[in-house]
């Protein structure tokens, strides 16, 4: 996994809303980041966030997922693009 | 191919004499409760496991030929590498790890089929412990509506067990599935997968370890290893055993070379088994269409998720509920009183009068009607509960109440606990079970019963008739004494989460991760199936714990026996209570209030309700919780030795505070109790509350006294 282009990063609850973007780091605690990954939201899924600067709510693979503004800090995602 | 012995001496057949067990496991909101509905009907006993408020439900089904089947239904999970408590049990149970629950011979597995790669996951994990599984693919009518087809056919041949595509909701399928479950043999799944060549050795070191040491069987051995490597095994729950030291060592011995290298053995493993989903998923998913624009819950939940609608929409569910609870229960409750009370006067009737006499007509029959009155009150809480879990909004009240929540400290998942408090805090505290996190879900049982809870309400009726008598004042000044004192409860539990986040029970702030499930439109038996379970355990209280506390207070009020021809007052006063009441006047005097109250206080140690009856005793006067009239005439008239009058204002005041803060309930203590698994914290929640009801309430009446009230 080489995403290297750091200067596009930005973490979960930056992105604007409607926006795609692709999980390139999970920057949380160990627990936290391998429950992410077991509900699908780990390294190189789609994200679509849908609104929210505090408590945000996104969308991976058809599921609608709440995070705290915690937790939406500690995902990291590059912006791909804007849901059609 | 020959099976292995563990499998091919199946005692699950139904030829074999004993009821075959089955365990149910899925995600949440995957439609588990409504097949394990649909699989036993009424035929379900909800219990405990032991140490643990996780609930355990266990329901008979039957086969094609008529034969009981077992079937255990187990909490939602997303993985066996558990996070929370309920999540923990789901895997100890799979693992034969719980001393109270045998391993089930075999896994009905249920999956979403609008969401097959994450479901897949669970299921991925369970086909490892080598146990015959039959999948359930759920919901293939949403899927297919969303224009995704679930191959069935190819999943069947990919996994090599039964899967059967099924629609819990109107029983489609369940035909099907009975005749799987039926079947006396199930082949073992074709499960091959790559465990990544880094983490291999050690699997296979743990895993001999496990069999050695602690005697697992091969297949459970590897999936326990498996499970070691990803669990970060923060939750071990009562009752499951622990691990052998051996093992215990050599886990953290790869733990070390691995942290060393930099390898991140966990994410690896998930990596690697969602590569191994994906090219299952691949071939069995069939993309027929694509989803038209957003869906009717996107719609939904673009206003019930909006910063100011969502609030709007949630204040008018918690006042539809708080109208509901405190007026729809009125009926019911006024008939349950009027029958006990008939009940009370038939006894009085039938029998001679006596100490036999009253312990049955005060003791039993009075205490536990003083509890099971609350009934209608808790049906209606449960029935509102279950409809707003079964149609998906719970989850985004949740969300809406994350932001408040997040300022104190806590999260959004601790809302529910919290809401369900205002009717009881013991079911209140076993919803905390969904909390992940150890502190929050402590602070969250600690600060519970701070919110007002039902029992509450005869005092605060009692006292607010006391205050403002007849009807010279507005209705409007009653309810805003009552608002008033709701308020005061929330803003103390709030504060004091606040407190013990900062304090005793520091932590980061948490990691909220929650699925909010498709909208749904609820189905009415699961919903009424839900709220009889809660009021069939709160009658099982009723008739033990409350029964039991009733007749112990009755005998502290009875005895010793006064002279012959001493009032009721007389007797109490000289009894066991009235002199503990005395012991606790000086106590009690700064805020106000004296050894008949006092009496009050230590019987409603036991259930904050009996604080009325006992009023009804002490002052002598026939006390209906619906009218209070003659009771308060006899308190308007009690008065301290030097004449000055006891009910004040003030001490009514001061008297709603004290049952605002106190921990006054002993069923929560057995609760809080068992639900962490020792007496420091009840101990705890004892000293705090009460500490703090005592303080606030001095400071009321003190403060009171000097402006001149």
């Amino acid at each position: 996994m080489s995403h290297t282009s750091s200067n596009t990063r930005l973490p979960l609850c930056q992105l604007p809303a409607g926006a795609l973007g692709r999980v390139c780091e999970l920057a949380g605690d160990a627990e936290f980041c391998q429950r992410v990954r077991e509900m699908g939201f780990g390294e190189s899924a789609f994200v679509t966030k849908v609104s929210g600067t505090g408590t945000i709510l996104c969308q991976v693979n058809g599921n609608r997922i709440a995070l705290s503004h915690g937790a939406a800090k500690s995902i990291l995602v590059e912006p791909v693009g804007r849901r059609v | 191919m020959a099976l292995p012995s563990h499998i091919s001496a199946n005692p699950a057949g139904p030829s074999s004499s004993r009821t075959p067990v089955y365990a149910l496991v899925g995600n949440p909101n995957c439609g588990k409760s409504t097949l394990f509905n649909a699989l036993t009907g009424l035929k379900q006993k909800v219990g405990n496991y032991p140490g643990v408020t996780v609930e355990k439900k266990v329901g008979t089904a039957y086969s094609q030929h008529g034969q009981p089947i077992t079937v255990i239904d187990l909490p939602g999970a997303y993985s066996l590498a558990a996070r929370s408590p309920d999540e923990a049990v789901t895997r100890d149970v799979l693992l034969g790890r719980r001393a109270d629950t045998a391993q089930p011979d075999r896994i009905l597995c249920i999956i979403d089929a609008t969401n097959l790669e994450r479901n897949l996951y669970l299921v991925h994990q369970i086909l490892d412990l080598g146990r015959p599984v039959i999948l359930v693919v759920n919901m293939m009518d949403l899927a297919a509506a969303s224009g995704v087809t679930v191959r069935i056919n190819r999943l069947e041949q990919e996994l090599g067990i039964p899967v059967i595509a099924c629609e819990a909701v109107n029983g489609k399928g369940l035909i099907e599935l009975k005749v799987a479950m039926s079947r006396p043999d199930l082949p073992l799944a074709r499960h091959a997968w790559d465990i990544p060549a880094a983490i291999a050795p050690a699997v296979a070191e743990l895993q001999a370890s496990l069999v050695a040491n602690d005697r697992k069987a091969p297949f459970i051995a590897r999936a326990e290893a498996l499970l070691l490597l990803t669990d970060q095994d923060s939750v071990r729950v009562s009752g499951s055993t622990p691990l052998h030291a051996r093992t215990e060592e050599i886990l953290r011995a790869w733990q070390k070379r691995w942290e060393g290298e930099g390898t991140d053995w966990a994410g690896t493993l998930v990596n690697s088994r969602y590569d191994a989903i994906g090219r299952i998923a691949a071939d069995t998913i069939l993309q027929t269409g694509t989803s038209a624009g957003p869906t009717i819950s996107d719609k939904i939940d673009s206003v019930v998720t909006h910063p100011v609608w969502g609030w709007a929409t949630l204040g008018a569910v918690m006042t539809l509920l708080f109208l509901s609870i405190f007026t729809l229960a009125e009926y019911p409750m006024n008939l349950i009183d009027a029958q006990m009370a008939a009940l009370g006067d038939w006894v009085k009737n039938a029998m001679a009068p006596g100490d036999l006499r009253d312990l049955i007509t005060s003791g039993a029959i009075g205490g536990v009607g003083g509890g099971i009155i609350f009934l209608p009150q808790i049906l209606i809480l449960f029935f509102f509960i279950g409809l707003l879990e079964s149609t998906g909004y719970m989850a985004r009240a949740a969300f809406i109440m994350d932001r408040l929540m997040s300022r104190v400290g806590l999260n959004g998942k601790s809302f529910i606990p919290l809401l369900s408090s205002y009717a009881c805090a013991i079911p209140g505290i076993m919803a905390t079970r969904t909390i992940e996190d150890q502190k929050d879900r402590l602070v969250t049982i600690l600060v519970a019963p701070l919110m007002s809870c039902s029992a509450r309400l005869p005092v605060y009726l009692l006292m607010i008739a006391a205050l403002v008598p007849g009807d010279r004042v507005p209705v409007a000044t009653k309810v805003g004494i009552m608002v008033l004192m709701y308020a005061l409860g929330t803003l103390g539990a709030f504060g004091f989460a606040w407190l013990f986040k900062r304090t005793l029970l520091k932590g980061a702030p948490p990691l909220m991760i929650m699925e909010l499930p498709p909208y749904r439109l609820p189905r009415v038996k699961d919903v009424a199936l839900h709220m009889l379970e809660r009021a069939w355990i709160f009658l099982r209280r009723a008739g033990t714990v409350i029964l039991g506390i009733s007749i112990v207070l009755w005998f502290l009020s009875a005895y010793p026996k006064a002279t012959e021809g001493a009032t009721e007052q007389q007797q109490l006063a000289q009894s066991f209570a009235g002199r503990a009441g005395h012991a606790l006047e000086p106590v009690i005097k700064p805020l106000g209030f004296d050894w008949q109250i006092g009496i009050g206080l230590i019987t409603s140690f036991a259930a904050r309700e009996v604080f009325v009856s006992t009023m009804g005793v002490v002052f002598n006067a026939e006390a209906k919780d619906d009218d209070t009239t003659p009771l308060r005439q006899a308190m308007a008239a009690a008065k301290w030795p030097d004449g000055r009058p006891l009910f004040t204002p003030l001490v009514c005041i001061t008297l709603m505070v004290f049952y605002v803060f106190a921990m006054q309930c002993i069923s929560t203590i057995a609760v809080v109790k068992r639900e962490t698994n020792g007496w420091k914290w009840p101990l705890f929640q004892i000293a705090y509350m009460t500490g703090t009801a005592w303080l606030v309430c001095f400071i009321v009446f003190q403060t009171g006294t000097a402006l001149g009230f």
